[in-house]
């Protein structure tokens, strides 16, 4: 049985949100539902949208908000209107990363175009399609040759948010995601929140940077 | 009723913006785990050093041939059992032939010959003598695994590299206790091999008290019921684990020893069980939130193999009511005071032998002063040995001028003793 909590995560623990820890329903352990089935507890999502709890980024240049001020002070986008975003995704090979990882089983590609992908809202899952029919694929789908064998089939996921703004999640790739010239990978499971111009790289070779569309 | 209990002791309540969860989780094991199923399959194996030190004085390998006796006595019928004499080249003295023997009156009876003739010479390689044990357990897998070592000088004829190699290989494979008689091995080096072994390590300051102890030893070892079991903890997500650490019986760091299931969850080995009880301290970052705001922040639960024995929950709520969240558990509050008890005595010895009075008498008085403190009087009888305490209370104390080096051997090993909330005045 799993249920879900008040932040929308399934969770296969019915006492506490086996994601984020929530407590889950008013019932409290074990609260007598019918095994097997899945529970949506009747939720009443309270958002507010009040600036002063609004914390997020600047979804425009990602600009720490202080406050609750009305305009951002990076690019002078106006939180209290957000006007409608839009996001890419655009896919190079890069050669820098590449040596940075020092892989020796790849080859770096010889000709690698520029892909670009457009942000739907909501979830925009990373990875590479088996090329099945009538499959599920993913929507930045890195199946197209050159082929970067370190992209996992699902890798992770950039999720365009309904606030504009834009985070990245790892879903449990083989190799990892990276942001930027980090070494380590991001935390898996967690958001990393990205702004305009963030670099990110999977797989051997393969870099996406999200660019806001002006 | 679950032969095991979990119970989790916090102030639940966080100051807004406070992010720091400290729990201790008690568990107790009964004992009887092994009662409805089959008695679980036990090895033993006795390591006795055997190196040309041993000889001198020659009571020493006299009273090493007498308590590897004893703790062969103490082997019950069915336990797969094998005794190994260490040097630089250990030998395997019974059984002959490779393998372990399973224990009888008669193979009990022909080790305790074999134990008689125990020879001193040679040198100190206890690698070699871990690596042995391993191949020996890996004879007959899928036992309850548990050695004896005894040593009397230090790890000289292998590099430390070739020690860590060894241990590295043999961790997780078999549980080990050490001793060490007289004086000339070192605590640290003891330490860490009985560490990561999850085995205890004492001092056997004189050889007589051998037998006693290995007795003691093995009846402990036979006692236990539960093999492999392990303490998970799940944490949510954005929260990190800052230590878990078991605090009673004696503190044992075990944050190092996490082996990650998942992203959020990981598993602390716990080794053996008998009837007995062990006190954890786990500390752990959340992020902050609101007031009013309820988060579980751990999931324990305590495993034999896959097998879940019992959970306790670790959770955060957070309060503007200054009373509630300025409140400390006394159990977290007393393990605190425990762990750097251990710390300072440690950390004053080690000053005392650099030469730095000033630091060791700043640190042996707090020792005192929280050793008195907590009740803990087998570590405060220690540190009489080695201060002179004019009030405890106050942690005011001169440093004695002359320490016999098995008084400090006996302060240091015994420096992770702890006793449990409630022992001291109440």
């Amino acid at each position: 049985m799993t249920v879900v909590c008040p932040s929308g995560h399934t969770s296969q623990t019915t006492d506490y949100c086996d994601q984020c820890g929530a407590r889950v329903g008013a019932g409290g352990p074990g609260s007598g539902a019918d095994p097997g089935a899945t529970t949506v507890l009747p939720i009443v999502e309270e958002v507010d949208t009040s600036p002063s709890i609004r914390r997020d980024p600047c979804p425009a240049c990602g600009a720490t908000r202080s406050g609750d001020d009305r305009f951002c002070e990076g690019c002078g986008y106006d939180f209290l209107s957000p006007r409608a975003v839009a996001w890419d995704a655009v896919v190079v090979a890069d050669r820098g990363q590449f040596d940075r990882l020092g892989v020796s089983s790849v080859a770096f590609p010889v000709d690698y175009a520029e892909r670009r992908f457009s942000l739907v809202e909501g979830e925009n899952r990373i990875g590479r399609s088996r090329g099945h029919a009538g499959e599920d694929k993913p929507e930045i789908d890195l199946a197209a040759t050159p082929v970067d064998p370190g992209v996992s089939r699902l890798h992770a996921v950039l999720d365009r948010r309904a606030d504009g703004g834009c985070v990245l999640r790892d879903v449990g790739s083989t190799n990892g995601t990276f942001i930027g010239d980090e070494l380590t990978p991001i935390p898996p499971h967690t958001d990393m929140p990205l702004s305009d111009g963030d670099r990110i790289h999977v797989g051997a070779w393969t870099a996406i940077t999200v660019r806001l569309r002006p | 009723m679950s032969p095991f209990t979990v119970d989790a002791y916090q102030n639940e309540y966080l100051t807004l913006g406070g992010s720091e969860v400290n729990a201790i989780v008690t568990v107790t094991a009964d004992g009887s785990a092994g009662a409805g199923r089959h008695q679980p399959e036990a090895a033993e194996i006795v390591i006795v050093d055997t190196s040309g030190s041993m000889d001198s004085p020659a009571r020493k390998i006299k009273a090493a041939r007498e308590a590897t006796c004893v703790a062969i006595g103490c082997i019950r019928d069915g336990v797969a059992f094998a005794v190994i004499a260490g040097s630089d080249h250990p030998r395997v003295v019974y059984p002959a032939g490779g393998g372990l023997a399973i224990a009888s009156a008669q193979t009990r009876e022909a080790a305790g010959l074999a134990a008689h003739r125990l020879k001193a010479g040679g040198g100190t390689a206890i690698g070699s003598w871990l690596t042995r044990a391993g191949e020996l357990f890996a004879t007959a897998p899928g036992r309850i695994s548990h050695a004896i070592l005894l040593t009397d000088g230090e790890n000289q004829h292998e590099t430390p590299e070739q020690l860590d190699a060894a241990l590295a290989q043999v961790e997780g494979r078999f549980q080990c206790d050490c001793r060490g008689v007289g004086t000339d091995w070192r605590v640290s080096e003891l330490r860490r091999i009985a560490s990561t072994l999850l085995g205890s390590v004492d001092i056997i300051a004189e050889p007589d008290a051998m037998a006693d102890d290995f007795r003691a030893a093995m009846q402990g070892a036979m006692g236990k019921t539960t093999g492999n079991v392990s303490l998970r903890l799940w944490i949510p997500q954005g929260a990190g684990v800052a230590f878990v650490r078991q605090v009673a019986p004696t503190i044992e760091d075990l944050t190092g020893r996490a082996v990650q299931v998942n992203a959020l969850t990981a598993d602390y080995p716990t080794a053996t069980w008998g009837g007995e009880t062990r006190d954890y301290h786990i500390c752990i970052n959340v992020p902050a939130r609101d007031a009013g705001e309820e988060m579980l922040a751990g999931r324990v639960t305590l495993l034999e193999g896959d097998r879940s024995l019992g959970q306790a929950l670790l959770r955060a709520i957070w309060t503007a009511d200054e009373q509630l969240c300025t409140r400390i558990s006394r159990e977290v509050a007393h393990y605190t005071g425990q762990a750097e008890l251990a710390d300072c005595i440690q950390e004053g010895l080690e000053a005392r032998k650099q030469g730095d009075p000033a630091t060791a008498t700043f640190r042996l008085g707090r020792a005192v002063q929280l050793a008195a403190a907590s009740g803990n009087d087998g570590t405060l009888k220690l540190l009489e040995a080695v201060v002179d305490v004019e009030d405890a209370p106050t942690g005011t104390v001169r440093l004695r001028r002359d320490v016999a080096i098995v008084d400090e051997m006996s302060l240091d090993t015994r420096s992770t003793a702890t006793v449990r909330v409630g022992s001291g005045t109440t």
